[in-house]
């Protein structure tokens, strides 16, 4: 059994105080339609994945984030070994630039192909963009590799750690990435540009547009900035 | 072959984890084989396990949590009892064992009790309150809550295979790291919470996008539910912060496994630095818990004060503002580090600034009492409760937020009666008005009320007389996690402490009674019409459970307060709104992906810590097989024919046209 | 004010062009603009990193300058594929995600500034832990 005081309270004190002073709704009366922004109920599933998805870019950012913090709090425990200006190779940072912005472009040019519905020209700029990226990664490898066998590994010194765990979570993600896109050329393959096909791929674009974005800070702050005059 | 893993992990030669766990171990082979033995396996995996209704999966995490707050408790029970006798004696629990108890009991509380019961909550009402069907991503739901019962998981395994860590629910370097704690007890640690970390992360996007892409048409920002609005500013935060709590105990994991140096204190570590980032998500992390506890708070005034909540936008404004101050504050943990003047002060200045936010909110809280018919349920008890501890406890934080007065009480005795006092007069108080009050929701009858006055009672005064003693004893110079207590002058405290130990058991006992008898008499506890309350907002239009489906059309909103606005309509016209036109509704299907994820975590996990590596590759080939299985599903949705639709809503209809003629009858109606 | 509490249109709707937009997508736009969109960002971004691979560890601007130079630089290639390939633009239909990535980056501002700015006082004020270590007896 309920009892329903308050409402018939409300009732009264609404005859009684016509304007509800300090109690107006907010918003417009009435349905609202085409308003965009929400009002006009659930969002389309397309808008929700890639939000979502957007979300979670953001907290990898703030992840690296705490590894590029760590990077520069540790920049000069060197603890007697090799500082970053000794570790650098301009010539391999500048191939891997340039591969990983070059697969940011053709992986723009795949989602391009993707509006078109053209499953050829996606799946070519989805291989070209693999492509760069595995030479990334490999390049990332000889060079990590390079450097062990000098015997620079991250358990020298903090600013090693610091070095190859910033480098090599970046690589890691990038290899991650990788995998998708694989899974991802066979998904188109075997089922088109079905709906949730399309949703995934807008995914994947954020992704790879966002590694290539952390990758800007990381040839920056830790290669640019470590060579001197 | 099987790494560190030996016969001599499991505790053979210490009483206490022994017996625990063999009684522990006892009773899961006894729930598993009754369920066994019922048959009742198909259901749960059909109707639970792989469910991605946001209601069920709601209600597994407050299962979760409580269970884990018993244990939490349970080791509560214990240090405080070694404490009182430990008194220029031995006690009986030894330091090796009472320092992972400690540990245990706030990684377990803050992790998988207040967690899973906060995030169980958000579950369940938000989307209801919303006038949506789920959350944005239910599937990823499902996910996340299993990745939390994998970390819960493997802290319960700590207890017979192995050790858990000694390090204190946040391991501080040096000594997490592997030279002063080579065993397994932080792996453990690091692993399960890393796992849930992940889960929480997941549950934080989910509900982000729920609240800001997903509400019924016409629910503008300005007319969410104070709730949602909470819990949109705490999954904010989680999305903000857990990615911090990630890489940093990603970073100690590196440290311990592969020798690297983040934060040893050789070859230019700085265990300094994991204090600054591991608090960076600390701080924020209590505001998580604490801003869906408001939320609750302002559901439960508003509707048993019979008026709305007073000053919306202010709260509003308040919430954000907490959101966002809350991740400018987090040196205060660490004012005693050394950092200076400069940034203690700058920091002590935030921290104190932060209390404005709570502040806006206590007297709008008391504002929306003031002029209304309040009732005295337990709901409203628990908040009122909250209203005298959380102030106290608010206040004693900004004691604590001077930098100065700091120095003298940081690590006693002082600081662990303060974050009881805000989390259990915050948080805890707040989950037992909620559960209190979207009880019948969710199952269809009311708790006892009898038993449910009692319980708040014994709490309240069960924590009062607890943490009193502790507020003293910190003044008088008592630090923290003492395994035993060199000064006869503190034992009458100790022993006071103990007193209300026993209160809080009665308390927790009568919240065990309290669910036997209503569950024994639930028919007559049974919630008919939906509405038992005199709701306010969109979950109270609902049948109780409400179908799978939540609403058979979406609710239309056109004010604060969708549902009173709908209710008053009603009754004033004396009829119902007309009826609508059906249409089949597209839901999710079900998903053993969750389930399959987490084995496979839990597997992983384990064998990350005991350094069984064939293992660990093992467990990760097999979450990855799951995830591309699972991408490669093509049913995604299932329709719910029209009749089934319309066939509820009627019932509904039924219900409410009832009510109303009994309200005629009695002459309550105007 | 309507006498219905319920919606009466169905919510299947394709995408409405006063939608919101998830970033990194618009659904409305042409391939042909797209591509000319990826063109831009590319030219850009090369101009940018050429820029800064040649700045970096040469003496065209005053030394201790350059560090901020390249951090200019970084920005303004961060935006270059914010904007062109990500489509976050300031438009009305993109609120949601420019109001997202704002409150990221005053979150990695506050971790990464905050961080620098309380060990360097940690640093300042306390021994070094090498230190500390070696002074053990």
């Amino acid at each position: 059994m309920t009892d329903l005081p308050a409402t018939v309270e409300t009732i009264r004190r609404v005859r009684e105080d016509p304007h509800r002073l300090g109690h107006r709704d907010h918003g417009p009366e009435g349905p609202v339609k085409g308003a965009g922004h929400g009002d006009t109920g659930p969002a389309n599933k397309r808008i929700v994945v890639g939000y979502g998805f957007w979300i979670f870019l953001l907290s990898d950012i703030v992840m690296f984030s705490c590894f590029f913090a760590a990077f520069a709090v540790q920049r000069n425990a060197t603890a007697g070994g090799p500082a970053i200006g000794q570790i650098v190779e301009m010539p391999r940072t500048a191939l891997e630039t340039g591969a990983l912005l070059l697969s940011s472009y053709t992986c723009g040019l795949s989602f391009a192909a993707t509006n078109a519905r053209n499953k050829l020209w996606t799946q070519v700029f989805l291989l070209i963009t693999g492509l760069l990226g595995l030479a990334f990664v490999g390049m990332e490898l000889q060079e990590f590799i390079s450097l062990a066998q000098q015997g620079i590994t991250p358990q020298r010194s903090g600013f090693l750690t610091s070095f190859f765990g910033l480098v090599g979570l970046h690589g890691l993600h990038v290899t991650i990435a990788g995998l998708w896109l694989a899974t991802m050329m066979a998904q188109v393959q075997l089922k088109g540009f079905r709906r949730e096909i399309v949703h995934r791929l807008i995914c994947f674009n954020l992704f790879w547009h966002a590694l290539d974005i952390v990758w800007i800070g990381i040839f920056t702050i830790v290669y640019l900035m470590g060579i001197g005059p | 072959m099987f790494g560190k893993l030996s016969w001599s992990a499991i505790p053979f030669d210490q009483p206490i984890p022994l017996i625990t766990s063999i009684v522990l171990i006892g009773t899961i082979l006894g729930v598993l084989g009754l369920v066994t033995w019922k048959g009742w396996w198909p259901y749960l995996w059909k109707e639970w396990f792989t469910s991605v209704d946001h209601k069920r999966i709601g209600i597994m995490y407050v299962l979760l949590g409580s269970l884990m707050l018993v244990r939490g408790f349970a080791d509560a029970i214990m240090m405080r009892t070694q404490q009182a006798v430990a008194v220029n004696a031995a006690g009986y629990l030894p330091a090796e064992h009472y320092n992972q108890i400690f540990s245990a009991h706030g990684t377990i509380m803050i992790f998988f009790a207040a967690m899973p019961l906060v995030i169980g909550f958000m579950n369940f009402v938000t989307p209801l309150q919303l006038g949506v069907r789920d959350v944005a991503f239910p599937t990823l739901n499902n996910v996340s809550f299993w990745l939390t019962a994998s970390g819960a998981l493997l802290v319960n395994i700590s207890l017979f295979v192995g050790e858990f860590a000694r390090t204190g629910w946040l391991p501080y370097p040096p000594l997490s790291e592997a030279t002063y704690s080579p065993g397994v007890g932080v792996d453990y640690y690091l692993w399960a919470v890393q796992i849930s970390g992940i889960g929480t992360l997941m549950t934080g996007i989910n509900f982000v996008t729920t609240v800001l892409k997903m509400r019924c048409p016409g629910m503008t920002y300005l007319r969410m539910p104070m709730f949602c609005w909470t819990v949109l500013a705490s999954s904010l935060i989680i999305v903000a912060v857990f990615p911090i709590l990630t890489a940093t105990l990603a970073m100690l994991s590196l440290d311990r496994v592969f020798g690297f140096h983040y934060f040893t204190n050789t070859a230019g570590g700085n265990p300094m630095m994991f204090m600054n980032l591991i608090w960076a998500w600390g701080h924020p992390e209590v505001y998580i818990l604490v801003l869906p506890a408001f939320g609750i708070f302002s559901e439960v005034f508003s509707t048993f004060s019979g008026k709305p909540l007073f000053g919306y936008r202010s709260m509003v404004a308040a919430t954000l503002f907490i959101c966002v101050v809350s991740m400018m504050t987090w040196l205060h943990h660490f004012f005693t580090m050394g950092s200076g003047p400069a940034v203690n002060t700058a920091f002590g200045i935030s921290t104190s600034i932060i209390a404005v936010g709570t502040g806006v909110k206590i007297y709008n809280w008391i504002f929306t009492m003031y002029g209304g018919r309040v009732r005295f349920s337990v709901p409203m008890l628990w908040s009122l409760g909250f209203i005298f501890t959380f102030v106290i406890g608010g206040m004693t934080g900004v004691l604590l937020a001077v930098p100065p007065a700091d120095f003298l009480v940081h690590n006693s005795m002082f600081l662990v009666a303060h974050f009881h006092n805000v989390i259990v007069g915050g948080v805890v108080f707040a989950l037992f008005a909620g559960l209190d009050y979207w009880f019948p929701k969710a199952f269809g009858f009311r708790l006892h009320e009898g038993w449910g006055k009692a319980a708040f009672w014994f709490a309240l005064i069960g924590f009062w007389v607890t943490f009193t003693p502790l507020y003293i004893l910190g003044m008088q110079g008592m630090t923290r996690r003492l395994q035993h207590v060199n000064i006869e002058e503190w034992k009458p405290m100790l022993d006071l402490s103990v007193v209300g130990v026993a209160i809080l058991v009665v308390g927790v006992v009568c919240q065990v009674i309290m669910l036997v008898v209503s569950i024994l008499q639930r028919e007559k506890l049974r919630d008919v019409t939906g509405d038992p309350w005199d709701g306010r907002s969109l979950e109270w239009a609902t049948p109780s459970p409400p179908p799978f489906f939540n609403f058979a059309v979406m609710p239309n909103v056109e004010g604060e307060e969708a549902y009173w606005g709908i209710k008053l309509r009603a009754i004033e016209t004396q009829q119902m709104s007309p009826m609508p036109k059906y249409e089949p509704i597209e839901m999710p299907v079900n998903s053993p992906v969750g389930f399959y994820t987490a084995f496979f975590a839990s597997v992983t996990g384990f064998a990350l810590i005991w350094q069984i590596w064939w293992l660990a590759g093992l467990g990760l080939v097999g979450a990855f097989i799951g995830f591309v299985v699972f991408a490669w599903r093509d049913v995604h949705e299932f329709h719910v024919p029209v009749e089934e639709v319309e066939s509820a809503d009627r019932a509904r209809r039924a219900s409410r046209e009832a009510l109303m003629a009994r309200l005629a009858e009695q002459g309550a109606l105007p | 004010m309507s006498d219905l509490d319920y919606d009466p249109h169905s919510y299947e709707a394709p995408l409405d062009h006063r939608d919101d937009h998830a970033p990194g997508d618009e659904p409305g736009e042409s391939a042909g603009h797209w591509v000319a969109n990826s063109n831009l960002g590319l030219g850009f971004s090369v101009v940018l990193t050429v820029a800064a691979f040649v700045l970096a560890g040469s003496h065209l601007i005053y030394g201790p300058a350059i560090p901020v130079a390249l951090l200019v630089l970084a920005v303004a290639q961060m935006g270059v594929h914010l904007v062109f390939f990500l489509h976050v633009t300031t438009g009305p239909d993109n609120t949601n995600n420019v109001l997202a990535l704002a409150f990221g980056v005053m979150v990695v501002f506050l971790i990464v500034v905050g961080s620098i700015w309380i060990m360097n006082h940690l640093n300042q004020n306390m021994m070094p832990m090498d230190q500390l270590m070696r002074m053990q007896p």
